[in-house]
């Protein structure tokens, strides 16, 4: 039984890494919570003594196993963000150097794939248009330009643990990079009307050499 | 102000009555009235994803445009009118006065007006599904453009009366009718805190629930100014033709969400502290020990206040914002976890050691705990690390996250409070064998829809599909078993609920009449009183010697200490 479908992209094992991270150390945190509820359940008839019940909860002397726990909380918390951060640096706040440049167009209810055709360059007059389906060359960046045509679509491919929102009027541009050639899902993730569910392209990953005789077909055409 | 309209007939108790006892109970059944129908949705909806081929009673086999009405107005419901109406309204207007010892709300007459714009606000969002467009199916986060056309398939209205006869703008004008109410309300509560307490009592001498339903007030009245002119700009944009969301005339679709979030997120802070409130009283209760840290809690939660207007964009991390804010808002999101982590070891440091009792309200409320820390909290810390989020925004992993918080706040902890309260205001008992039913069908069958979602939200199964098996990654393996795990549980959950209706109705009429004014032995002054309390709430106006918890208090005989009796 696996949990995630299979990572084929260069970041994805950053993110299932963190989530796991994030797991284990919610699970040891989540035994304390038990035991602190449970524990008192099964000894809920023992306790008599006045003196012992009637705590205020007042200064540092009663509150420090709270403090103790937010502190090592807090310790976590951070721990998390320092080891995500890298992540999220490299996935949004640069962009490698490119090796193919598509953009991606949402509309109800289909993906548009603009190719840059032969010049290479896209938001030319020789760019090529096609649907649902965008093929790309393994082990090369992929940037891609996101936006809309009418409503809020994002793109999402799970496989390559890549989401990212296509709005009217913002060209968004974002990277990716597949490990292993094949055919992978992309779905739309955020709602946009009727059609939202049938809003399913794919993503055709090709070796290099493959790539470039499908492109040249795609021109050709 | 308190005068005497005893024996009130049917009509006056139940629209004209300025007496905030009435006013709560109508806020109840209002409330449980339009949830009713959001939990029938939620039936009909979960049925079609898991048994698309089923026919469905009354609904038979759903379209697309009919399943995203479903699923929004499900949504809009729960989380605008069941959560706010429940926790904040009900309980804020019977509990309010009666626990501060006093005879009604600072002002009655505009508590009334508040609960008419509640009502009205109910019947123009009923009116919505008879409208050609059939209710409102634009997702209940509303983002434009979406929101502004006909949403369901992209065609423009094209005449006025079109656009305001829509569902679009009945929707919005519903919403905003129910802002007011509950504005309304929340001066009523804020007022009648500071200035009607009982002679003696003390603010640190309040019951917690009152001051969490006044600070979860204070912290709507703050954040709901941005979304009301943003719901103004999107009526406009549907019937006046302005182009504030529209990018193609220098609008911006990214605006809405701004506005939408910094009200969306305190909103769930407006949600969970009066949930708080209510677990404090019925702990206390039930775990005869005074609450550990008061102070301490009243403290961490107006931090937590403060935090919640400064970490809305955590739901906009992949929606266009820049990386860098997003980091911002991820640290932020992650140290708000920490006051509430307080919160809840202060609840738990006050079971510690104690001779509880395991009564019905104390299930509800420790199970409340619990799954609201471990399931809806610590995924939260997954939601709140942007890397991850990228991968989980947007999947089933956030609604069974949001499920998991909002689900142990609203029904668990306002289960807990409405057993614990129900002797009190019906002066009768509730079956205490369909209450148990009733309570381990929904601990079992909520867990048994929540669960699957997380593991389908990993598989990367995005939300709000209208079915999913047309899509091979997601029909594969143990998925489709999953989604059918979560249907029949998610059905059952939502048939239980009718145990407990039936339980309600039955206890009114024809349950054991109380023995005691004060079954649960409880401290606060709403049970000093008789049940129910008469018109004025008590005969003797209280006056209060002590804080709201002393129980087993060393050198006083009876384990527990009323705030109306000295030593």
């Amino acid at each position: 039984m696996k949990i995630f479908p299979e990572n084929v992209s260069v970041y994805g094992d950053d993110i299932d890494f963190l989530f796991w991270l994030i797991t284990i150390v919610a699970g040891l945190a989540t035994l304390i919570v038990l035991f602190l509820v449970i524990y008192p359940v099964l000894t809920r008839k023992k306790h008599k003594a006045k003196e012992n019940i009637y705590v205020k909860g007042e200064g540092f002397k009663q509150l420090k196993w709270i403090y103790l726990a937010i502190f090592v909380m807090a310790v976590a918390d951070f721990s998390f963000l320092i080891i995500e951060s890298d992540g999220w640096i490299k996935t949004q706040e640069t962009l490698p150097e490119k090796d193919f440049h598509v953009a991606i167009v949402g509309k109800q209810w289909l993906w548009e794939i603009i190719y840059p055709g032969p010049d290479g360059k896209l938001y030319t007059s020789d760019d090529v248009k096609k649907f649902n389906t965008m093929i790309v060359p393994q082990d090369a960046v992929i940037h891609m330009d996101l936006t809309a045509y009418d409503v809020l679509h994002s793109v999402f491919i799970p496989h390559a643990r890549f989401k990212f929102d296509c709005l009217p009027g913002r060209k968004i541009t974002r990277w990716v990079e597949f490990t292993k050639s094949g055919e992978y899902p992309m779905v739309c993730a955020e709602m946009c009307g009727v059609g939202h569910s049938r809003m399913v392209g794919k993503v055709v990953v090709l070796p290099q050499e493959k790539f470039e005789k499908e492109l040249a077909k795609i021109y050709k055409k | 102000m308190s005068t005497t309209h005893e024996n009130k007939g049917f009509w006056h108790r139940f629209f004209f009555s300025l007496d905030h006892k009435d006013i709560g109970l109508q806020y109840l059944i209002t409330t449980m009235f339009i949830a009713f129908f959001a939990g029938i949705f939620a039936m009909v909806f979960r049925i079609h994803l898991a048994f698309p081929d089923y026919h469905i009673p009354l609904f038979g086999i759903i379209d697309a445009k009919e399943y995203n009405i479903l699923v929004t107005n499900h949504g809009l419901i729960m989380v605008l009118w069941l959560s706010m109406g429940i926790l904040l309204a009900t309980a804020g207007n019977y509990l309010i006065p009666t626990m501060l010892g006093t005879d009604d709300m600072a002002f009655p007459k505009l508590n009334k007006l508040s609960y008419w714009f509640f009502l009205l606000s109910v019947i123009i969002l009923i009116i919505s599904f008879f409208l050609p467009q059939k209710g409102f199916g634009g997702g209940w986060t509303l983002y434009p453009p979406l929101s502004v056309g006909d949403f369901g398939y992209n065609t423009p209205y094209k005449t006025f009366s079109d656009r305001f006869f829509s569902s679009n703008t009945f929707v919005l004008l519903a919403i905003a009718l129910e802002f007011v109410a509950l504005l309304m309300g929340g001066i009523n509560f804020m007022v009648t805190l500071f200035n009607k307490r009982a002679k003696g009592m003390g603010l640190l001498q309040v019951p917690l629930l009152v001051w969490m339903i006044v600070i979860a007030s204070i912290l709507f009245m703050f954040s709901v100014g941005p979304l009301v002119a943003g719901t103004f700009m999107l009526l406009l944009d549907i019937n006046a033709g302005t182009g504030f969301y529209d990018a193609s005339r220098g609008g911006d679709p990214l605006l809405w969400e701004h506005l939408f979030w910094f009200f969306g997120h305190p909103e769930v802070y407006v949600i969970l502290l009066p949930g708080l409130g209510i677990l404090a009283e019925v702990i206390t209760t039930n775990a005869r020990k005074t609450l550990f840290g008061y102070k301490f809690i009243l403290v961490l939660v107006l931090i937590a206040t403060v935090l919640s207007l400064m970490v809305w964009a955590h739901h906009q991390f992949v929606a266009g914002v820049d990386p860098r804010a997003a980091t911002v808002f991820g640290i932020l999101t992650i140290i708000i976890s920490l006051p509430f982590a307080g919160v809840i070891l202060s609840f738990l440091a006050t079971l510690w050691k104690s001779n509880l009792r395991l009564t019905l309200p104390m299930k509800w409320a420790m199970s409340a705990i619990v799954l609201f820390t471990i399931l809806g909290g610590f995924t939260g810390l997954h939601l709140g690390a942007a890397l991850f989020d990228m991968y989980a925004h947007d999947t089933s992993f956030v609604v069974a996250h949001f499920h998991y918080t909002l689900i142990p706040v609203v029904i668990f902890a306002g289960m807990a409070g409405f057993y614990h309260w129900f002797n009190k205001f019906s002066g009768r008992e509730l079956n205490q064998f369909l209450g148990n039913l009733h309570f381990w069908l929904t601990f079992i069958f909520f867990n048994g829809f929540g669960i699957p979602l997380f593991l389908l939200g990993l598989a990367g199964q995005p939300r709000r599909y209208a079915g999913y098996d047309h899509i091979p990654y997601l029909s594969e393996g143990y998925l489709p078993l999953l989604r059918e795990i979560a249907t029949i549980s998610a059905v059952i959950l939502v048939l239980s609920q009718f145990i407990f209706i039936f339980n309600f109705i039955w206890s009114v009429y024809k349950g054991k009449k109380v023995t005691s004014n004060n079954p649960w032995q409880s401290t606060t002054l709403e049970w000093q009183t008789s049940s129910p309390p008469p018109h004025g709430n008590f005969e003797v106006y209280p006056v209060v010697y002590h804080g709201p918890y002393e129980y087993n208090r060393p050198g006083v005989d009876k384990d527990f200490l009323p705030q109306n009796q000295k030593i």
